[in-house]
């Protein structure tokens, strides 16, 4: 007992000796503690915000194009919990607007007997669900935009097209239940809405009845076994529902997002939750290990004077540990707790710039309902966080003891680092103050190795997820739809409508709308600097019916690329070959859409007659797929040569797309110049860079302010890491740099030392941090990519984050080396000279 | 009459405490002293009395709490940080105790890092020949922790005399080594300074030591108790007189 008391008060003596030390040691067992905290509290946070937004459709899968004898063979499988119908009757005609008609049932739901809360349950806020085959139901906003007032029993009369197709139908309306109002942000363009309002199964039946309707069922479903099965289970479960009703499997569209937060994860996952944990366990470990290995001569030397004095090797065992113990206490506590808080509390604010982005009420309204709901409190997380840390400690705690015991006691109280391995030195004939610098990091190779490999992996950390967070881009996203420029005009057309020709694309080029005298008018807009068309797009019917499906309407898209477009096709080749002039001989094309590609059907080396639509006039040609490509950029499904687009003989213009190109300045001005043009011609859509960023922005705030907020987390411990590492390297020299003051070192020459110091950390840090982190940012890029994480296709170098971080390094270390050398000054140069560690 | 042309240390009402009120400790108080170029002294007292706390004023490494320490006629009391450092680097060599030898550096970089850090070109053969005298030329690309004690203070005389400065300040240099290094190395150490025409102030316990030096300072709780000024064969004809008279 009496021991233990000895053993336990020399260590708090030791503690309160080298309080600096003591000091810098809690700081770096804090702020790992506060980084696997907060990693795993925005996990835990993350985890619930989506289980949260995923309860809002808690469906399992939606099964495409039934007909109604396949959704009643379903209604009574046993494997299926819940299942509610959408059906889309008819596509709203009414101008530029996009709109659809449909009716919605929730047919089975086993969760609620009563039928209220079923799958697909509307919150209606005031009337009820149309019943008969006049009544419809929206939002207020659909009312006002179809210009009727929105109030229940209000008429409205609607124009439309019963699936999509055959003649435009109009019918008048009475308003039976209005959604509660949505508010959609202003510069969203009309033609970026999807409106739609429910109308009743009287209506429908009644086309039907008239054979104006084929019914087109989209089940929503839900199947048994959320809470026991994993998610490949679930998976193959829906899978095999969908066989049971003899539906294919493209025909599935499963809720990934739900299924994903709802089930056991499936082991590939696992393995990739787990094998970060590991790395991110590994950093921290080796962020305490390094401060402690800074500081591990004075604790050899120490071991030496125990051990000389008789204590037993459990005896300074337990010593250390009583140390790490206390110095635990403290830190570990302290930075749960901090690692939690401050998750806690920025994480509303990464909430409250996804509002700031939202586009409408209801996505507002939904990130307001998570504030304060989120579930952030985890205690296994907790657990496993403050344990992981608590071994470090002691691992990194073992490691003095260990080297004490290789040595004998009184090599031990001398002990020097390096001491054993190096007798001389070749040195330099004339000294300088660099000289000095690297004489200090050459003397102990393994500590500035340990110190830059620490800092480089929290910066390879950073680096890394910066590359996936820049390569999310609303840029990306907006050049989706504007490819090139600040503006695009579209030619709205149809493949095939056999009702309405002239809405046709042959048809269309005939009017010969983007002609010159057109673009003449555009160009003469104040501020539009260039003006491109695209390469245009023809369509083309087929003889092989079998390889194509009706929502192409019996009508491919064709266009070309030209060598210049060659190697962004061959970098994502996925089949085949693409030779050009080969090519061009033989009139061979590449299927651009991989997705197309395997539901149609068609293979490599598919030999294809077709009759291209040049306006009026027809031309047979034949084709031979010889490539499959899945290039970033937006093709039409097929693409031949340039050459023999040429040789087609087009006489039309096949222009679908006009860009344009306009002085930041006069941005403003020529978008409302260019609404008014677009708003003439009924064919006329008009893309506009802000609105698609604006969108953009508004599809990736959710998902990456939280990393970012993360990434901040990581940079900051880095950076404190920094700030510990130079600081306990300054402390436990403290002595040597006071002689090297006493023979004359100045202030300023003291300066330039440490600073060199810190340069060679910071550039070796860099180093690592720029290769390695720039390496795995990319391989993680390519695993985004190929995982369609956020929709990421193109690798952006994540230029500004490696240029911040240089900087941060490169100023915090000079800042740091001149605040130690500052605080130095005032001790006097005495006491440092006596100090003895 | 005095001769102040020669005079290279000279205080005047020095002073050092620490603490304040009944802590109050009166490390130096009032010394006033004179110390003329080449000559060897010897501070001795009890420990406690204040030699190392003078040393340090006079070697530029302390401030006074007052009074004054004039260097080649400078008052360093009153200089910046940067302007005291210069003057350790070229007027002053510091050769402690413990050696303080910068564990990183080879003895020969040791030996001329003064220099390297005031930026004066290097006069190779003068180190060599510093080296050669203190026996140390088989040592030169060894680091300190592989010489045995009294070779450690041997470079770190090499590296007090390099930048010839013209005092070399000892605080207990033979402290640390057994008698017989402890004579060597002092023997040395008043060599190389005699050859180089270094001003000497050392401070000791050992008899032997004071009884080699030119003058010896008794110093008793920050007071000067002794100074045989009188035996310095730098004193004028008149004032060994009046020491006499005295």
């Amino acid at each position: 007992m009496q021991k233990t008391n000895t053993v336990f008060n020399l260590a708090l003596q030791r503690l309160r000796y080298h309080k600096s030390r003591t000091l810098l040691t809690g700081i770096a067992i804090l702020l790992t503690t506060m980084l696997l905290m907060g990693i795993a509290t925005v996990s835990v946070a993350m985890f619930d915000m989506n289980r949260q937004m995923a309860s809002e459709s808690d469906y399992h899968a939606i099964f495409d194009g039934l007909t109604p004898d396949q959704s009643a063979v379903l209604f009574r499988h046993i494997q299926v919990q819940a299942m509610g119908t959408t059906e889309i009757f008819a596509d709203i005609e009414n101008g530029k607007m996009n709109g659809a008609l449909i009716y919605q049932e929730s047919v089975r739901d086993d969760r609620y007997p009563d039928g209220e809360d079923g799958l697909a349950a509307l919150q209606i806020e005031s009337g009820h669900y149309p019943e008969t085959e006049d009544e419809i139901l929206s939002s207020p906003a659909f009312f006002r935009r179809v210009g009727a007032e929105p109030i229940i029993g209000g008429k409205v009369t609607l124009s439309f097209r019963v699936n999509g197709k055959g003649e435009i139908q109009t019918k008048e309306f009475t308003i039976s239940g209005l959604f509660p109002d949505v508010e959609i942000a202003e510069e969203l363009d009309d033609s970026r809405i999807m409106w739609s309002a429910h109308v009743s199964k009287a209506l429908l039946s009644q086309y039907e009845e008239d054979g104006l309707y084929q019914p087109d069922l989209s089940v929503y479903l839900r199947v048994y076994g959320e809470e026991d099965l994993t998610y490949d289970e679930m998976e193959e479960r829906i899978n095999a529902a969908a066989a049971d009703v003899g539906l294919s499997e493209e025909n599935i569209i499963l809720n990934k997002q739900y299924l994903f937060t709802m089930t056991d994860p499936g082991t590939e996952i696992m393995m990739i939750a787990g094998f970060i944990c590991l790395v991110v366990i590994l950093f921290s470990a080796l962020v305490i290990y390094s401060i402690y290995y800074v500081g591990v001569i004075t604790d050899v030397q120490e071991i030496g004077k125990l051990r000389a004095l008789g204590a037993s090797g459990r005896q300074i065992a337990g010593l250390f540990l009583c140390q790490g113990a206390v110095v635990s206490a403290f830190a570990i506590p302290a930075g749960l707790l901090i690692g939690f808080l401050l998750p806690r509390f920025l994480f509303p604010l990464v909430l409250y710039a996804y509002y700031a982005t939202a586009l409408t009420s209801t996505s507002r309204d939904a990130a307001d309902a998570l504030f304060g709901q989120i579930h952030m409190f985890s205690l296994p997380a907790l657990f496993t966080v403050a344990a992981a840390v608590a071994l470090t400690v002691c691992l990194s705690l073992l490691k003095p003891i260990h080297m004490a015991k290789r040595i004998s006691p009184v090599e031990a109280i001398r002990y020097q680092e390096n001491s054993t391995d190096r007798k001389s030195r070749k040195g330099h004939r004339q000294i300088k103050v660099t000289t000095l610098t690297f004489a200090n990091l050459m003397r102990n190779k393994k500590r500035t190795a340990v110190t830059i490999l620490t800092m480089g992996l929290s910066c390879v950390l950073f680096i890394c997820v910066s590359a996936v967070l820049s390569s999310v881009s609303a840029e990306d996203m907006a050049r989706r739809n504007i490819a090139k420029g600040d503006f695009r005009i579209s030619l709205d057309y149809s493949r095939h409508d056999t009702e309405y020709t002239e809405n046709n694309l042959d048809s269309l080029v005939q009017e010969d709308y983007f002609n010159d005298a057109f673009l003449a008018q555009l160009a003469s807009i104040e501020g539009v600097e260039a003006i491109e068309r695209d390469h245009g797009k023809i369509l083309s019917s087929t003889e092989i019916e079998s390889v194509m499906y009706e929502d192409y309407e019996n009508r491919l898209p064709l266009s070309y690329f030209t060598k210049d477009d060659i190697p962004e096709l061959n970098a994502n080749l996925e089949q085949g070959t693409i030779d050009y002039d080969r090519m061009t001989a033989n009139h061979e094309v590449i299927c651009t859409h991989v997705y197309s590609f395997e539901q149609y059907g068609l293979s490599i080396g598919d030999v294809i007659p077709l009759t291209l639509h040049d306006g009026d006039r027809e031309i047979p040609f034949t084709i031979t797929i010889t490539a499959l490509t899945s290039p970033d950029s937006d093709y039409p499904l097929l693409i031949m040569t340039e050459d023999t687009w040429n040789e087609l003989g087009l006489v039309y213009d096949p222009t679908t797309n006009i860009y344009l190109y306009v002085k930041e300045a006069q941005y403003d001005n020529v978008k409302e110049a260019l609404t008014d043009i677009v708003a003439e011609n009924e064919y006329f859509t008009l893309f506009s860079m802000d609105v698609e960023m604006r969108i953009g922005r508004s599809q990736v705030s959710l998902t990456v302010y939280p990393v970012y907020l993360l990434l901040a987390l990581i940079a900051v411990i880095s950076f404190i890491n920094l700030i510990n590492t130079m600081i306990t390297s300054i402390v436990t020299r403290k002595k040597e740099l006071g002689i090297l003051q006493a023979i004359g070192l100045s202030d300023r020459q003291l300066v330039k030392m440490l600073s060199g110091e810190g340069l060679v950390f910071t550039t070796g840090t860099l180093i690592i941090s720029l290769t390695l982190g720039n390496l795995s940012g990319y391989l993680l890029f390519l695993w985004a990519k190929k995982s369609h994480f956020m929709s990421i296709s193109r690798y952006h170098y994540p230029l500004w984050e490696s240029i911040g971080l240089a900087l941060i390094l490169l100023g915090g270390q000079l800042l740091i080396s001149r605040m130690i050398s500052r605080k130095m000054e005032k001790e006097s140069l005495i006491d440092r000279i006596r100090v003895e560690e | 009459m005095k001769n102040n042309s020669d005079i290279i240390l000279k205080t005047e009402e020095l002073c050092k405490y620490y603490g304040a009120g009944d802590n109050l400790v009166k490390a130096v108080d009032h010394i006033n002293l004179v110390i003329r170029q080449g000559e060897f002294i010897t501070i001795v007292g009890k420990s406690g009395s204040g030699k190392s706390t003078l040393l340090h004023m006079l070697g530029a490494l302390d401030n006074p709490t007052s009074g004054k320490v004039f260097l080649d006629g400078q008052n360093i009391a009153s200089l910046k940080a940067d302007s005291l450092s210069k003057i350790r680097r070229r007027k002053i060599g510091f050769i402690f105790q413990a050696y303080n030898l910068i564990p990183s550096l080879n003895v020969w970089e040791n030996i001329v890092l003064p220099l390297g850090l005031d930026g004066k070109p290097l006069d190779e053969s003068f180190i060599e020949d510093i080296i050669g005298t203190l026996g140390l030329t088989e040592k030169k690309h060894s680091l300190p922790n592989t010489l045995s004690g009294g070779q450690q203070q041997r470079c770190a005389i090499a590296r007090a005399i390099a930048a010839k400065p013209s005092l070399i300040l000892a605080d207990e240099p033979t402290g640390n080594l057994d008698a017989k290094t402890g004579d060597e190395v002092m023997a040395l150490l008043k060599t190389s300074a005699k050859k180089y025409g270094q001003t000497l102030i050392v401070i000791t316990h050992n008899e032997e030591i004071a009884q080699m030096a030119d003058r010896t300072i008794m110093l008793t709780d920050g007071h000067i108790s002794f100074d045989d000024a009188a035996s310095s064969r730098h004193n004028t004809a008149e004032e060994v007189e009046d020491h006499a008279e005295n």
